[in-house]
């Protein structure tokens, strides 16, 4: 099967920094695959060695994406290939925005059996970038995805439910979501890291996909802050351990914790 | 001058830390202490990801590799698992002395085996008698036909009793030079007529350490690794690389120790502050952190040398000598930082503050790595 695993790149959540007025700096933060799209990529790679096909990584993001060590670090997890689409509208892309590149790059790519996707994106995690690039297609689109069986022109999934577990068969292509729980992500290994800098990249613009001016974000983002930090009260109760079980006590119930 | 990594070994250092964390979490591995059992899962975890074959060429299964990125292996390995560290790097001699020496036959069974997961190759130099003089040993090889005879005993034989062989150093008494006598010989370890027993240490208690016995212990003479009475330049060959790995695993493990202790002066509350608040703990972190620096500067630019040819005679030494007592100061100052919670079994400083202090002795003492350096130089200095 022809596979196609979308998945984002951010900044490192561990590198976020909180300034003094509570907004948040990016500015020394590494840029890291998307930890959900960690397991879309496995699965997309599982896939197209159960059936003999081909896995293409497909991101799209402004100048910072296009990093030499992102694209090696994509390619030695399995992909045979990754396109990218590098351009600084894509800086504050929503997912309608977001979902409009995907779909354009696939369509430009000649399409592909399955399109793969991470249950969500790891900085704003709407969970609706799969779904919408499966809408702009016209594929069968599914989510919340935690098994995926390659059979004769489908596959059959399993849909992990709150109660139940619903077993689909879906006629390809298709535009599938995975849960985090699909599988667990190979690590690369020296060989495959050496081996990925050979891979072909392709790296588009907006204007490559047709899509200058034309694609917007339909969402302003105003402000993003930390939530306050409260600093620790450290109380320290010294006395015999039944009554300092019930100033601990008071102390919890008057916090409304129990 | 550049300080940096390339991508690929940044990417492979990442991707082994996310593997130890799966493999060898420090739950598993203070348990594996506790039973002193050889951590034989991680160490198969490693060969599967391809860090065991490292240095080893494709066509015995391994990966090329620069000795700068199986520096930062061992370094990684040594912070986050430091009794992988400690293996990993004693491996690494007898890898190189197999691949330079050993013939095809050899090496396909061996090094193969190696980057499969099998246990390293033992090295067996020491005797009861022959320890920093190494040259002493009086293990002998008789021919017998197309035999060989071993007889002798080994003394801190580490992993002889659970590896599938034993890199064996005997020496022809005959020849009165000692260094023009001895040979290196791979021995199987289920060999009729050897016998081990383990030593019981202060620390290293997944890596085992044993006493061999060898009484007529017999092997093809193509058992022979390299030429017959070479054996002292082959085995000199490679022990440079030896104590750089070393030392690079005591870098991760006095890094692993610092970590802990900062972390706990961050944490610790005592007279209504963090302990961290008070400039005696500021002090220490900072001699800490000052000689963690120093030590990852020396082994990589040894590391460095070595890559781009150059001799390291007294800079491996100078290296060796001062990582091993750095390495133990810090783990030492985690432990007092830590306070009585440092002593205990709950926290991996004590493990590393035992496991460390083995660098001072093991692999050369700072004694021999004086008595190297020294010479060197002085002989320098005399141009």
């Amino acid at each position: 099967m022809d596979v196609i695993v979308c998945a984002k790149l951010a900044p490192d959540p561990e590198d976020i920094q909180v300034k003094s007025d509570g907004s948040i700096s990016l500015e020394n933060a590494e840029w890291v695959i998307g930890s959900f799209d960690l397991q879309a990529i496995e699965a997309a790679v599982r896939l197209a060695e159960a059936t003999a096909g081909k896995v293409t990584v497909l991101t799209a993001g402004p100048h910072q994406v296009n990093n030499s060590k992102l694209k090696k670090d994509l390619l030695s997890r399995g992909p045979h290939a990754l396109v990218m689409v590098v351009d600084e509208a894509l800086a504050s892309a929503d997912t309608a925005l977001t979902a409009a590149v995907l779909a354009g790059a696939i369509r430009k790519m000649g399409g592909a059996d399955v399109a793969l996707f991470g249950e969500g994106s790891a900085d704003l995690y709407f969970q609706q970038t799969g779904l919408q690039v499966g809408e702009r297609l016209g594929w069968p689109t599914l989510n919340a995805v935690s098994r995926i069986e390659p059979q004769e022109n489908s596959l059959l999934i399993e849909r992990n439910l709150e109660e139940e577990i619903e077993v689909l068969q879906v006629p390809l292509p298709a535009a599938i979501s995975v849960t985090v729980d699909i599988t667990t992500p190979r690590l690369p290994t020296m060989m495959e890291i050496l081996k990925a800098g050979q891979k072909p990249v392709t790296v588009w613009t907006l204007a490559d996909l047709g899509l200058e001016g034309q694609a917007a974000a339909k969402i302003a983002t105003l402000s993003v802050r930390a939530p306050q930090q409260v600093a620790r009260k450290r109380i320290l109760i010294e006395d015999a351990p039944e009554e300092a079980a019930q100033t601990l006590a008071a102390y919890l119930s008057k916090e409304g914790l129990v | 001058m550049d300080f940096g990594f390339t991508e690929e070994q940044e990417l492979l250092a990442h991707s082994l830390e996310e593997l130890l964390q799966r493999e060898a979490p420090e739950s598993l591995l203070a348990e594996l202490d506790a039973r002193h059992e050889f951590p034989y899962k991680p160490w198969k975890a490693l060969a599967e990801q391809g860090i065991l074959g490292l240095g080893i060429p494709e066509k015995y299964g391994g990966t090329p590799a620069d000795i700068q990125t199986m520096t930062l292996v061992c370094e990684t390995l040594g912070k986050h698992a430091f009794p992988l560290g400690i293996i990993y790097s004693l491996g690494m001699i007898t890898i190189l002395d197999i691949l330079q020496f050993g013939s095809e036959e050899m090496k396909m069974e061996v090094l193969t085996g190696l980057a499969q997961g099998d246990p390293p190759v033992a090295l067996g130099i020491t005797e009861p008698q022959a320890g920093s003089d190494a040259a002493a040993l009086k293990a002998t090889a008789d021919f017998d036909g197309d035999e060989v005879v071993f007889n002798g005993q080994k003394m801190f034989c580490t992993l002889a009793g659970i590896s599938k062989h034993i890199l064996l150093m005997t020496r022809d008494a005959r020849i009165e030079n000692p260094y023009e006598g001895i040979s290196m010989w791979l021995v199987p370890t289920d060999a009729p007529g050897l016998r081990f027993s383990q030593v019981s240490k202060v620390g290293w208690w997944t890596v085992p350490t044993y006493e061999v016995f060898i009484q007529n212990v017999r092997v093809p003479r193509k058992n022979l690794v390299g030429e017959l009475n070479r054996g002292w330049p082959q085995l000199m060959a490679n022990f440079e690389i030896e104590r750089l790995a070393l030392s690079a695993a005591s870098v991760g493990a006095a890094e692993g120790a610092y970590e802990e202790a900062a972390a706990y002066a961050n944490q610790r509350v005592q007279f209504g502050q963090p302990i961290g608040a008070f400039q005696a703990v500021q002090h220490k972190i900072v001699d800490m952190a000052v000689k963690i620096e120093n030590m990852r500067n020396y082994i990589y630019k040894i590391a460095w040398m070595m890559d781009h040819h150059m001799p390291v005679r007294h800079e491996h030494a100078m290296c060796k000598l001062y990582v091993a007592q750095a390495a133990f100061e810090v783990t030492d100052d985690a432990m007092q930082l830590l306070g009585g919670l440092g002593y205990t079994t709950e926290n991996r400083v004590q493990r590393h503050w035992r496991d460390v202090r083995l660098m001072r002795i093991g692999g050369g003492t700072d004694e021999i790595m004086y008595n190297i350096a020294g010479p060197q130089l002085l002989k320098r200095a005399r141009k």
